[in-house]
């Protein structure tokens, strides 16, 4: 197991180096100057040269990378061309937002999506399975943007239960809890069909396992034979599915936290691109993709933990 | 006993508690609604995040949107449907002789913190820190031929441009530029205010708090000279997405937030209940550029061909959903230099159009747009594209992203600037028409002037119409410049656009001539 885990330790930083210098790359020779974006229309072409100079975008793309990856090296994300103040300050502000928007996604998608796979396994066949089906599917079609559109007019215009923007007070966290629930569901839902949809199919795989047979034999009530014996084995491919699909999530994250106007790093990034602040987008990013690379990393090590076949299948 | 545990555990309901429990949910989902209602707060929508708080900084209206809360001027906009300007620090300004400006401050305005009294040193340092030039001011050039502030007393002094700048009164002393800082707490901190909090402020409100990517957070300036302020608390809240943010005030979430043409258009006389909505004539110019330079456009029969096939009306009813009016220039109506009418028609005139391209010897002809992917510049291309073809134009059309699309046309971004053929384009404006014809002379080139357009006459004019202090005489200038551009077949003019906004009739919002918020100037109605 100890090998497995530093096989995957170092496979994880091997992908972290090759996407951040690969985004780096394409960030870089994508057509738009910062110093025209950033500095608007009356910044003189001295301000601009001085500019360029400060920031090191005269230098060829690899020796830019190179600095780059000596900069964080030293633990130094670079300065926020447009705030004018460290990267790190912007990222780590943004991080939390987004952290949690995505564990709130989980939340929504782990509880709604067992419930309904569970359900449609524990009536197969019926017309409310066909139902959940179609529901689980047409979850998985709803574009994360539209269901966050949707959710907005329904639940805070129409209903007028959730607040419409912003991340709540800082320091309460009610208040928070209170204006994460909207957004979260919004990316969640999508992910609610598939884990419903794997949750069936599991829990009707796992319903046909012999164990399930002979506590049927020994006479256990229908209910706890499912939500206790079958349940707790069908959810272990779900769980490998949120952990791959946090990558997902983060994405879905841009649309939700522009259309809540939530800060997060998402929105930071949509940002920054639009204005070729390259360090903030770069920072952002190797955070982002660090982020996810842990959460697939912990989701291995927990199944080959769980399932001693996966480490010897690698 | 079971009977009575199950009991208390499941209460048996009785329909008079249902409806009661039904009535208390109701209330219960209210709750938020009330919660914000509150009168003492305001919550702004702003369409991105303002940099910071120094206006070596700034670069447009958001900076100004944070400016106008915390800061001073000497003179400030007046809010209304007229450009004019008021006192603001100053009690008495005037134009002393052509190149200098006497003014006298108010006695006893106060920064807070205890960095005492506005004096004129602070204004001698407020605005000749512009021109140093290792402050690297992004908006130096609205201070125009500015060179240095003579301070004559604690409260007075002189201000001395090298030549005559009329601007000096509408873009310079009135906005960005204008803006006074504390010399003494911006000398402590460096020389530049660098710090999460403004170290002095002098505006009606003072900021308590930036939450980055989400919102400024302002509360009522104790230390205000003037009279106090209307609100406890100003939240300035960054909304990116239009929608969002006609979402978040129909929610109650923003009281003012502007909304687009096409809202406009659906909401009408009737917009949603304890809301009001007010449409202005915005200062901005959309207009179809063609790049004069282009081998493509070599014959003048062409160029004009191309000019006459735009059919603006088509495209303000589908692009401006028709709540805005084709524009005769890059000047505004209101302004000095507004043009009652275009030398080419609005309307298009295909005829002409196919017999001028007969007369170059030309069967079809193909060309390409460039446009930003917003909706209102790619739904203008395609209407273009749709016309056009009745006079024998085949309209290709290229769509970008921000940061690609500003930078087609800069020379110093690679060789795309010269293949340009069309663009559609939206610039910002300040009220003063020199800032509108500013981008547009021969040293644009490569720069902002993507059509390439170089006119002696017209650089003269803008040159000369700067230090031209008869309004009369400038508006000839601006009109006969605009007339330049037209004639080079190079500009079909769109329109100005409008500002919509949308707010609760619960506050009675400042604006601008062109609709932008005046939120220092806001009041609870």
């Amino acid at each position: 197991m100890l090998r497995y885990t530093f096989q995957r330790i170092v496979l994880a930083l091997a992908i972290v180096f090759f996407a951040i210098s690969a985004l780096y790359t394409v960030m870089i020779t994508l057509p738009g100057d910062p110093t025209t974006v950033l500095l608007g229309p009356r910044a003189t072409a001295e301000i601009r040269a001085d500019f360029r100079e400060r920031m090191g975008l005269d230098n060829p793309i690899h020796v830019q990378i190179a600095h780059f990856w000596g900069r964080i090296l030293s633990g130094d994300m670079g300065t926020d061309f447009n705030r004018n103040r460290p990267v790190a300050d912007s990222v780590f502000s943004a991080l939390p937002h987004t952290v949690a928007l995505v564990f709130g996604a989980i939340f929504w998608s782990a509880s709604l999506g067992i419930l309904l796979g569970a359900f449609s396994a524990d009536n197969r066949g019926s017309w409310l399975d066909r139902i959940s089906g179609v529901l689980s599917v047409a979850f998985i079609a709803a574009p994360s943007f539209v269901v966050a559109l949707y959710s907005l007019l329904v639940f805070s215009v129409w209903l007028r239960w959730f607040p419409t923007i912003g991340a709540g007070e800082p320091g309460d966290i009610m208040s928070r809890l209170y204006h994460l629930a909207l957004p979260s569901f919004a990316i969640g839902l999508a992910w609610v069909g598939y884990v419903a949809r794997i949750v069936r199919a599991s829990m009707l795989e796992a319903l046909g396992e012999n164990y399930i047979r002979t506590a049927r034999a020994f006479g256990l009530p229908r209910r706890t034979v499912i939500y206790n014996y079958a349940l707790r084995v069908a959810i272990l491919p779900a769980v490998q599915v949120l952990g791959v699909g946090i990558g997902g999530m983060l994405s879905s994250a841009v649309f939700a936290e522009i259309v809540f106007s939530r800060p997060g790093l998402g929105s930071l990034i949509y940002d920054s691109v639009s204005g070729r602040n390259y360090p903030v987008v770069m920072g952002a990013m190797l955070v982002a993709i660090g982020f996810f690379v842990t959460c697939a990393l912990i989701a291995d090590l927990i199944n080959a933990a769980l399932d001693p076949r996966h480490r010897s299948q690698r | 006993m079971t009977n009575d545990i199950s009991k208390r555990l499941f209460p048996t309901t009785t329909r008079r508690q249902l409806l009661a429990g039904a009535a208390a949910l109701g209330t219960a989902s209210l709750f938020p609604v009330v919660a914000w209602a509150d009168g003492g707060r305001l919550n702004v929508r702003a369409y991105l995040e303002p940099d910071d708080y120094d206006p070596l900084d700034a670069s447009g209206f958001l900076e100004e949107l944070l400016y106008g809360c915390i800061y001073r001027k000497l003179i400030q906009y007046v809010p209304g449907d007229q450009w004019d300007w008021q006192l603001d620090l100053a009690e008495s300004i005037e134009q002393s002789s052509p190149t200098t400006i006497a003014f006298t401050l108010k006695p006893g305005q106060m920064w807070s913190d205890g960095f005492g009294e506005i004096t004129a040193e602070d204004v001698k340092f407020s605005l000749e820190r512009h021109m140093v030039d290792e402050n690297n001011s992004r908006i130096r050039p609205d201070l125009g031929t500015f060179t240095h502030v003579e301070v004559t007393g604690t409260h007075s002094g002189i201000i001395h441009m090298e030549r005559p700048f009329a601007p000096i009164w509408t873009i310079a002393l009135p906005y960005l530029a204008g803006t006074i800082i504390c010399k003494e707490a911006v000398e402590a901190a460096g020389g530049k205010i660098t710090t999460a909090i403004p170290p002095a402020v002098c505006g009606p409100y003072r900021v308590v708090e930036h939450r980055l990517g989400e919102r400024w957070v302002l509360e009522r300036n104790p230390d205000f000279s003037g009279e106090p302020a209307d609100f406890e608390r100003v939240d300035l809240v960054v909304i990116v997405d239009e929608s969002a943010a006609e979402i978040a005030k129909e929610a109650g979430d923003v009281d003012f937030t502007s909304i687009g043409p096409a809202s406009v258009a659906r909401l009408g006389d009737n917009p949603p209940d304890g809301s009001r909505l007010q449409v202005h004539p915005a200062l901005f110019y959309h207009w179809v550029g063609l790049n004069v330079q282009n081998p493509k456009f070599a014959d003048e029969r062409v160029r004009m061909a191309i000019m006459h096939a735009i059919d603006v009306p088509s495209i303000v009813q589908a692009a401006f959903f028709d709540v805005a009016e084709p524009a005769t220039g890059i000047i505004a109506p209101g302004l000095i230099g507004h043009r009652p009418e275009t030398i080419i028609p609005p309307q298009a005139d295909f005829a002409r159009a196919r017999a001028l391209l007969d007369e170059a010897g030309i069967d079809r002809l193909e060309i390409n747009i460039d446009v930003l992917n917003t909706v209102i510049h790619t739904t203008a291309a395609q209407v273009m594209q749709a016309t056009m073809a009745q006079a024998g134009i085949d309209l290709s059309i290229s769509v970008h992203e921000s940061g690609s699309f500003w930078s087609l046309g800069v020379a110093a971004d690679g060789e795309r600037w010269q293949d340009l053929e069309l663009t559609i384009k939206r610039f910002s404006m300040t009220p003063d028409p020199y800032y509108a014809t500013a981008w547009f002379v021969t040293e644009q080139i490569g720069d902002w002037n993507w059509e390439q357009f170089s006119n002696e006459e017209f650089d003269r004019l803008h040159d000369e119409a700067l230090s031209e202090t008869d309004p009369a005489q400038r508006d000839e200038m601006y009109r006969r410049m605009q007339d330049l551009m037209e004639e080079s077949g190079g500009y079909r003019f769109i329109t100005h656009g409008v500002t919509a906004n949308l707010f609760a009739d619960s506050i009675v919002p400042a604006t601008r001539p062109d609709g932008l918020p005046l939120v220092q100037f806001f009041r609870r109605a």
